[in-house]
């Protein structure tokens, strides 16, 4: 009773505007992921432990749904990653902007999820995170590092500096990933 | 690169719904795959479609899908790891039946990869404010152990369970005893090794090395025990009470208490916490001396036994061979309540034949004849199988009850007179043995048995009744026709009879020499010439060699006086017993084997079971290597064996059958067979080769001590006869008797000083 009543919002929430999205975030260990989720989930900055598995959290913004799916980023977790591609509209990737040394390896990572064919069809937000240290890359050095200028297949991608205990640039990130899922469907 | 799984099916679809967007949707399909599981669907496929899943407030999804990792979790075992962060988060819930199921389900993957992140959560449940969740925690310990002990070793699992006997909740205190005695157990089959300390910042103390014992219960822990066993559960009092039994008490005065304490126990609905408590105080009444005490506790031990026997069938029988063992610890528990025992008639056998086996246990002088009535109202049903048994029992009770015995050969007398066959017959072999223990009290019952030598089909029954006549020869005048008829069919008969045909013949010759030349004569002759098994046929060169050289020595043989039997305290060796007291309630218990002998090493010999496996494979090739080998050599040997001092063709075969067939009328000493094994051929080497190669095979089992013993000692015609008491009790060359006599084994000087003697005479005779 309770599900088919849902199901009904739901669908009217459809009708009537609300969007939902489901969102894939990843990127390294240690960038910021699960601090970004829960920052966005609960406005707070939490302590957190290696993710090693997932979470997942529904968040809404400005009348839309997402449903963030934050994985764990260490080597041992990355090869289970692509079971989370399916169906999924955004991909956040999160860069540790101040861990110049691992910016190829998070190049890296990336490339291997976009060429998915599950991963084709959905925007790419990086948050180049951890502004707030002194000597981050600032987002042009991201872009530049990640090669995102040559990306192919018309992918739509948007790069926004973010402090994720701070919670600077973390909406206008999901405003970018609202504003855009639109063109996507 | 992803396995891209078919487009199409059930398992498609359920995936598609699993990452549906609509939570019912989930929700159903996450049914759907339980339900496919029930019914034996292999959904191992959908694994992290199924783990995404995980994270939900929805109980009821949240313990179905906990409910698919506990059955697929080994099936992906890198995908496991997929599940940790959720299971960590879980056990930080608001709700303790989330943190519980949470910590229980994270244990129990048995997934190496995730152990790591178990420790941390896993000693946060044990700390937990929720007494639920510290005894989920606390049995998780003991899984966590079984994995990964150096684990617990470092984490201080160990130590927090130990502080966990002292908890408030007496749940809490039963499963961390019974995490313990588990880890306990399970440490002392660990090979001591030092634990390798990973991480080395959390060094262990050296006293908690997990190669030794522990869980030292001492005298603090008692009490907390003893507080905790009246307020638990069943689950948590049988683990108490089987800790309780491991605890050596320091004196009398603490045994005595324990005993005070447990007795309530009786009193619980579990049959199994009743049997635990009788396991302790069984245990700790040994060192109880006080006689109003004891007394109180055999009365008191009766009842609860007595309704165990009201239980179903099943159940009855477990208690049976409990009850069993414990009279022949105790035989005066259950004195005043045989009548309980009595067999109903829908029992099933295997019971009925349990209970029979008790009755004789409890017959004592004042209940004898009510017992006796009903063994003869058991002796009218159909069951051959039980009938035969409850006859066996009258004679058991003849020879147990020096003062019952007239009675017991009346009542024999009486079903001998049923004329049904199987009854005369059993009735026959049984009154052999009242023979043997009565010499010369019941000679007047003689014709009657043998008035019912035509009846007789079964070699059993044929050799006892020929056993009666050669042992009474003197005293029936017409012995000498009566072994004529088996003589005539001799060739016919089976080998137990001839050996017993044979003896006969040559104790009526002893007896009566100037009637029964002819006969005896002419059953030597046929037993040599005509007779195709070995035993026989040394049984006959034997006696011929004794019978011409030396008739008196033929004399002091033969007829020489045999040891009283009487009917056994106990079926298991005294040091068995008291290690089987100890297992009371467990299948060792019921088997009446101590555990080792059914489960290998190990904890459940699991591990054991798979090395002999492979030792079984390889022993396979190795006896196919020797085999070749042996063809070669046994050709060779065929050869020249005529060059070989032994005609006898079994001297190189089966030697053990071989030299139990010499071994008759207690006339070869030890010291003779081996001169016989000395002399053998190249072949033997071979043999034993073989033997030792058998003996690695999985399928081996201990040979029991007696049965040893037996075949030292010599074994007569009971032709191989498995049951030790048998072979013990046809020593001296009674029927086999396979009716639980025993007698006791007989002095070994005197057969030294016969066998020394006839041993050289015996190679001669060759």
């Amino acid at each position: 009773m309770g599900g088919s009543l849902s199901k009904v919002m739901e669908k009217l929430g459809k009708a009537f505007g609300t969007k939902e999205m489901r969102i894939l975030m990843l990127g390294l260990d240690a960038a910021g992921k699960t601090t970004i989720l829960y920052k966005l989930k609960l406005n707070q900055s939490v302590t957190t432990i290696p993710t090693v598995g997932f979470n997942v959290e529904t968040v809404t913004y400005k009348n839309v749904k997402f449903n963030v799916w934050d994985v764990g980023g260490q080597d041992k977790i990355r090869p289970l990653w692509r079971h989370y591609y399916t169906g999924t509209q955004g991909l956040i990737f999160v860069i540790d902007s101040n861990d110049e040394n691992r910016i190829d390896e998070a190049r890296h990572e990336l490339d291997r999820i976009l060429s998915d064919r599950e991963m084709q069809n959905c925007l790419l937000l990086v948050f180049a995170n951890k502004q707030d240290i002194e000597g981050a890359m600032s987002p042009a050095v991201v872009t530049e590092r990640l090669g995102l200028h040559k990306l192919k297949g018309g992918r739509l991608w948007y790069v926004h500096p973010s402090c994720a205990t701070t919670g600077d640039g973390l909406s206008e990130g999901l405003q970018w990933l609202s504003a855009n899922v639109k063109g996507q469907r | 690169m992803a396995m891209a799984p078919p487009r199409k099916g059930e398992n498609w679809e359920l995936r598609q719904q699993l990452n549906s967007e609509y939570r019912d949707k989930r929700a159903d399909a996450i049914k759907r795959v339980i339900a496919n599981h029930t019914i034996g669907k292999d959904c191992s496929g959908l694994f992290p479609d199924v783990v995404k899943n995980m994270q939900t407030e929805d109980l009821e999804q949240k313990k179905l899908v906990y409910l698919y990792l506990m059955n697929y979790a080994k099936t992906q075992p890198e995908l496991v790891i997929l599940a940790v962060n959720t299971f960590v988060k879980d056990t930080a819930d608001p709700n303790p039946l989330v943190r519980a199921l949470a910590i229980r389900t994270m244990s129990v993957l048995r997934a190496e990869k995730i152990l790591d992140y178990l420790a941390s959560p896993l000693s946060k449940c044990l700390k937990d404010e929720n007494p639920y969740v510290r005894k989920t925690a606390a049995l998780c310990v003991a899984k966590v152990f079984d994995l990964k002990p150096e684990l617990c070793v470092e984490y201080g699992f160990i130590e927090t369970l130990r502080d966990l006997i002292g908890d408030g909740n007496p749940m809490v205190v039963a499963n961390a005893v019974a995490a313990l005695a588990d880890i306990h157990e399970a440490s002392l089959n660990i090979p001591a090794s030092p634990p390798s300390s990973p991480g080395g910042s959390n060094s262990p103390p050296p006293t908690s090395r997990p190669s030794q014992a522990l869980f030292i219960i001492d005298q603090a822990t008692l009490t907390k025990l003893l507080v905790a066993l009246n307020e638990c559960s069943e689950w948590g009092r049988i683990a108490i009470l089987s800790t309780l039994a491991r605890y050596k008490s320091v004196d009398e005065k603490e045994s005595e208490h324990i005993c005070e304490r447990v007795m309530p126990q009786f009193q619980h609905v579990n049959a199994a916490v009743v049997l635990g408590a009788v396991k302790v105080i069984m245990i700790h009444m040994k060192n109880v001396t006080r006689e109003d005490l004891l007394k109180s506790l055999t009365r008191k031990m009766a009842p609860p036994l007595v309704t165990l026997i009201s239980s179903p069938p099943e159940v009855q029988w477990v208690a049976l061979r409990n009850i069993n063992l414990l009279l022949q610890k105790r035989p005066d528990i259950l004195a005043n309540e045989m009548r309980v025992f009595f067999c109903k008639y829908n029992d099933p056998p295997y019971v009925k034949v349990e209970k029979l086996e008790i009755m004789v246990r409890l017959a004592s002088e004042k209940n004898v004849d009510t017992l006796l009535g009903e063994l003869k109202e058991y002796a009218s049903e159909v069951d051959v199988d039980f009938v035969r048994k409850a006859v066996r029992a009258v004679a058991q009770v003849a020879i147990k009850i020096d003062e019952a015995a007239e009675r017991c050969v009346s009542v024999l007398m009486d079903l001998i007179e049923t004329r049904v066959s199987y009854v005369v017959q059993e009735a026959v072999i049984v009154i052999k043995d009242i023979f043997r223990k009565y010499p010369h009290s019941y000679e007047g019952i003689i014709p009657a048995l043998c008035s019912n030598l035509e009846e007789l089909d079964e070699p059993e029954a044929k050799a006892s009744l020929i056993w009666i006549i050669g042992e009474y020869a003197e005293k029936i005048e017409n012995a000498d026709e009566l072994l004529g008829t088996f003589l005539d069919a001799f060739k016919e008969e089976s080998y137990p009879v001839q050996l017993q045909t044979l003896t006969a013949i040559v104790k009526l010759f002893l007896k009566k020499p100037d009637e029964s030349q002819v006969i005896v004569q002419k059953v030597l002759q046929a037993a040599t010439k005509d007779c195709d098994s070995p035993d026989v046929r040394d049984r006959a060169y034997i006696y011929w060699r004794l019978l011409s050289s030396d008739p008196a020595a033929a004399k002091s043989v033969v007829l020489s006086v045999r040891p009283p039997i009487s009917l056994p305290q106990t079926t298991v060796a005294p040091a068995i017993l008291e290690e089987l007291i100890t297992e009371v309630s467990s299948l060792a218990s019921v088997y009446h084997k101590p555990a080792a002998t059914f489960i290998g090493k190990g904890r459940l010999g699991a591990e054991e079971m798979q090395r002999r496996t492979l030792d079984a494979e390889e022993d396979v090739s190795r006896e196919k290597a020797l085999q070749t080998v042996v063809a070669g050599n046994q050709a060779e040997n065929l050869l020249d064996f005529d060059a070989d001092d032994e005609p006898t063709p079994t001297n190189g075969g089966p030697s053990s059958s071989s030299s139990r067939g010499l071994v008759s009328d207690g006339i070869i000493s030890s010291q003779a067979i081996a001169s016989v094994a000395k002399s053998t051929n190249p072949l033997d080497e071979l043999m034993d080769l073989f033997s030792t190669a058998s003996m690695t095979a999985p399928s081996t089992q201990p040979i029991a001590p007696a049965s040893i013993s037996a075949g030292v000692t010599g074994l007569s015609g009971a032709g191989g006869s498995s049951d030790p008491f048998a072979s013990l009790s046809g020593f001296s060359s009674p029927p086999p008797s396979a009716s639980g006599v025993t007698s006791p084994p007989p002095p070994q000087q005197q057969q030294q000083q016969q066998g020394g003697g006839a041993s050289d005479d015996l190679l001669g005779l060759f």
